[in-house]
């Protein structure tokens, strides 16, 4: 499913943006940024916030100035261009629609401002609101309308004049959860259909690896890893990824290497395949991993207790002073404080080096 | 984790109280004589002078002199000899304030609120930095055109003129350094300075001394000045030119009241309508200022992004934006300076003789010398004065609602 739109749209544009840099006084916001952006892709801008990736969609919009860097749309080397001339449109978190205008006025402002009037107006805003299906709804004012209402006008409002690249910023969170869920839905298959170019910002990962051609993690404004999100979940380049990917999180231990073995106070793990040495970070995602019976696995550890979360159980256990967390199927029943153990096939085991946080390509050597 | 078993408190039993609201959302029984009470009696306080007023406007001069009477009919015998002497006999008095004051009251509060909600708009929007030592410059410039016109008579616009000239010259020499050296264009600026000193001062007078004292003060003002500009590094920020602006108002205006009539006199515009109405705009415009720039505030910065990537140009923001959506801000600030400007004695007794005179002027022209206050005709002009500005307060407050701004972010 996460592919480029193979209808194609022959005015999609490619977005590159090279050595992006932003300053907010001592603040390294944006680092070097750099990204090419195919038409017709989904590129999703994955970061905690605070890192940045706001800032850098915002460059991209002309909403701010870059302090260094090219953006170009196209062939056209758009860096310092107005936002009006950069044929791209944006949605925003707060939706921004205008209180005062209906959401026909709404939608057909982009025309209004550029004068154009009658029925190609009118058509073009009936169009853009069919697609949304909100054409039942034209003459009402923001107010009388809910919040995925709203969101729909303001996507109306972007798609109403064919843009060369979509910016959208965290669309999706002021909605309540059910309605997320439909509208992201709704999101791909409209992205899907119209082929536009579109750079989505979010902090939930479950949006970028639902939504994205391709998902770009930043992180204190430096971009961590772009792939394909079976990539960035897959194969994380470092420390940082692993830990932002899936939910729950993955586990991580820290412990060292020394003379090919991990160790760490209650796991010990041999490994091949690579000849570092020193801290690691070993780590192994909860969803391919399982509980069983103590001393079957890598290494023992105390329940500290179980959650049943509809379609699997939550299993919480100590390992020492650290909390590890496993996917069991639904039913899985330990008791408090029993002694488990927790296994993980090896090439689902990652290792990261501590201190630089960079993937280390080594191999787990587990008895199975 | 902790499962220690805490101490129990007993819930209090349920008992009147006089300070405690009898249910949720009521009131205390104490709280509501106490705020019934002063609502009455605050009633009172605000509506005992309009009664007094209407009655007095239908008393002849006997029940005003002898003894307080409240009650027509009861204590008095209502007159319309009051209403005859307004509205009849100085008919054409009476009609040409009302028209002035509408016309004077009208155009400034116009004037003022476009200026000041343009104003407020860019101090919400725009980041303003000029440096201290730039506006330092501004105002030693002023000052030496001051000395200029003042000890030699040059003609005002003359004087400003050169005075901008000097101050743009010396400002982009000092800060923006546009002709590469900056000490190369302090002399250049000294050097023009003086040349317009020594043809001012050869042209008007052969009294060298005198005018060579004049030049060197102006010459040492231009200098500091640009001193200023150059070595001062401190800005200034956007609240601080709030502050300055409103500050403008902590001046009680008698204190101008005397230079702006001097100024006035100089351009020879006293006594006419476009005196009252520049005066009262730039005496209104601090407040317009102020009370703008917080409702242009509560505005989202994303409603004016958004509107700049459909299209818009920063005008057209404004205009289609932000001034809708601060309409009952608007509505408010409207109706405030057109009271102020309504009402205001000072500056019209000072700046209109005839011609421009206002209402105000009108009510305190009831004071006769011969005849003492006449409190009957000054109550009628009182009641033709408030009634224009009951019907304005009707009419907007219609649009002092709230919730404009409802449904344009979040859910």
């Amino acid at each position: 499913m996460n592919q480029v739109s193979e209808r194609g749209n022959s005015q999609a544009k490619r977005l590159a943006v090279t050595g992006l840099n932003k300053w907010f006084g001592d603040d390294h916001v944006v680092n070097e940024f750099t990204i090419d952006v195919a038409p017709s892709e989904f590129l999703v801008l994955l970061g905690p916030s605070g890192c940045g990736k706001t800032t850098a969609l915002r460059m991209v919009a002309g909403l701010e100035a870059a302090n260094s860097g090219q953006i170009s749309i196209g062939d056209q080397d758009v860096t310092t261009l107005l936002p009006k001339y950069r044929d791209v449109a944006m949605v925003f978190q707060s939706y921004a629609l205008y209180p005062h205008k209906t959401v026909a006025e709404n939608i057909g402002f982009p025309f209004k401002v550029r004068g154009i009037k009658g029925k190609e107006r009118d058509d073009a805003v009936r169009d853009a609101a069919t697609q949304v299906h909100m054409s039942h709804m034209l003459a009402r004012y923001p107010k009388q309308l809910s919040g995925g209402e709203r969101q729909r006008v303001a996507l109306a409002r972007a798609i109403v004049r064919r843009p060369a690249v979509f910016l959208m910023d965290e669309p999706l969170s002021n909605l309540d959860a059910k309605l997320r869920l439909y509208m992201r839905a709704e999101l791909k298959r409209m992205q899907h259909e119209l082929g536009v170019t579109t750079v989505y910002v979010t902090h939930d990962q479950v949006e970028a690896m639902t939504l994205a051609h391709r998902v770009a993690i930043m992180n204190f404004g430096v971009l961590q890893q772009v792939g394909s999100p079976r990539d960035v979940y897959d194969e994380p380049e470092n420390l940082f990824v692993a830990g932002f990917m899936g939910s729950p999180p993955m586990n991580l231990i820290s412990g060292r290497i020394s003379s090919g073995v991990f160790e760490s106070q209650d796991v010990r793990i041999p490994i091949e395949g690579t000849t570092a040495e020193g801290k690691t970070v070993l780590g192994f995602r909860p969803e391919y991993a399982e509980v069983v019976d103590s001393g079957k696995g890598q290494f023992n550890a105390k329940v500290f207790t179980t959650e049943l979360a509809g379609d699997h159980s939550l299993v919480t256990m100590m390992l020492g002073e650290k909390s590890i967390t496993v996917k069991m199927p639904t039913g899985y029943e330990a008791a408090y404080d029993s002694e488990v153990a927790v296994r993980f096939p090896a090439e689902n085991g990652y290792l990261f080096d501590e201190t630089s946080g960079k993937r280390i390509k080594g191999r787990l050597i587990l008895d199975s | 984790m902790g499962t220690g078993t805490g101490t129990k408190f007993n819930l209090p039993h349920r008992q009147t109280r006089w300070f405690e609201q009898s249910s949720i959302g009521g009131m205390s029984p104490l709280g509501k004589i106490i705020s019934y009470f002063l609502l009455l009696f605050w009633s009172l306080v605000v509506l005992f002078p309009i009664y007094w007023l209407c009655i007095t406007a239908f008393k002849s001069m006997d029940d005003v002199n002898f003894g307080p009477v409240y009650i027509p009919w009861v204590d008095f015998t209502p007159s319309l000899h009051a209403w005859r002497n307004i509205i009849v006999d100085d008919m054409a008095d009476v009609a040409s304030a009302y028209f002035n004051s509408i016309v004077i009251a009208f155009f400034s509060t116009i004037f003022c609120v476009m200026v000041g909600s343009l104003a407020a708009y860019a101090l919400v929007r725009i980041q303003y930095r000029p440096k201290f030592g730039s506006i330092m410059l501004f105002a030693l410039t002023l000052a030496a055109a001051c000395v200029a016109i003042g000890r030699w008579g040059v003609d005002w616009w003359l004087g400003i003129a050169v005075g901008l000239a000097i101050f743009f010259f010396l400002w982009r020499a000092a800060v923006k350094e546009r002709f590469g050296n900056g000490q190369m264009s302090v002399v250049v600026g000294i050097f023009l300075v003086v040349a317009i000193v020594l043809y001012f001062s050869g042209n008007f007078s052969p009294d060298f001394e005198k005018h060579g004292k004049t030049a060197s003060i102006i010459l040492a003002l231009v200098v500091v000045g640009w001193s200023a500009a150059h070595w001062i590094n401190g800005r200034v920020g956007n609240s601080d030119i709030l502050f300055w602006i409103i500050s403008q108002r902590i001046l009680p205006p008698v204190v101008v009241v005397l230079p702006v009539y001097i100024m006035f006199q100089r351009i020879g515009l006293l006594d006419t309508h476009l005196a009252l109405i520049i005066a009262y705009a730039v005496v209104n415009l601090p407040i317009v200022v102020w009370l703008m720039h917080d409702f242009i505030a509560t505005i989202p910065i994303d409603l004016e992004e958004s509107a700049q990537l459909d299209g818009s140009s920063r005008f057209r923001i404004f205009w289609e934006i932000i001034l809708p959506l601060s309409r009952p801000g608007l509505a408010a600030t409207t109706l405030l300076t057109l009271i102020l400007a309504w009402n205001e004695y000072l500056l019209a007794a000072f700046l209109s003789t005839s011609k421009a005179q206002t209402l105000p002027i009108m009510v305190s022209a009831q004071i006769s010398q011969e005849r003492g206050i006449q409190w009957w005709n000054m109550s009628v002009v009182i009641i033709l004065m408030i009634i224009p500005v009951i019907i304005m307060a009707f009419l907007l407050q219609r649009f002092i609602s709230k919730g404009v701004l409802l449904g344009a972010v979040k859910g």
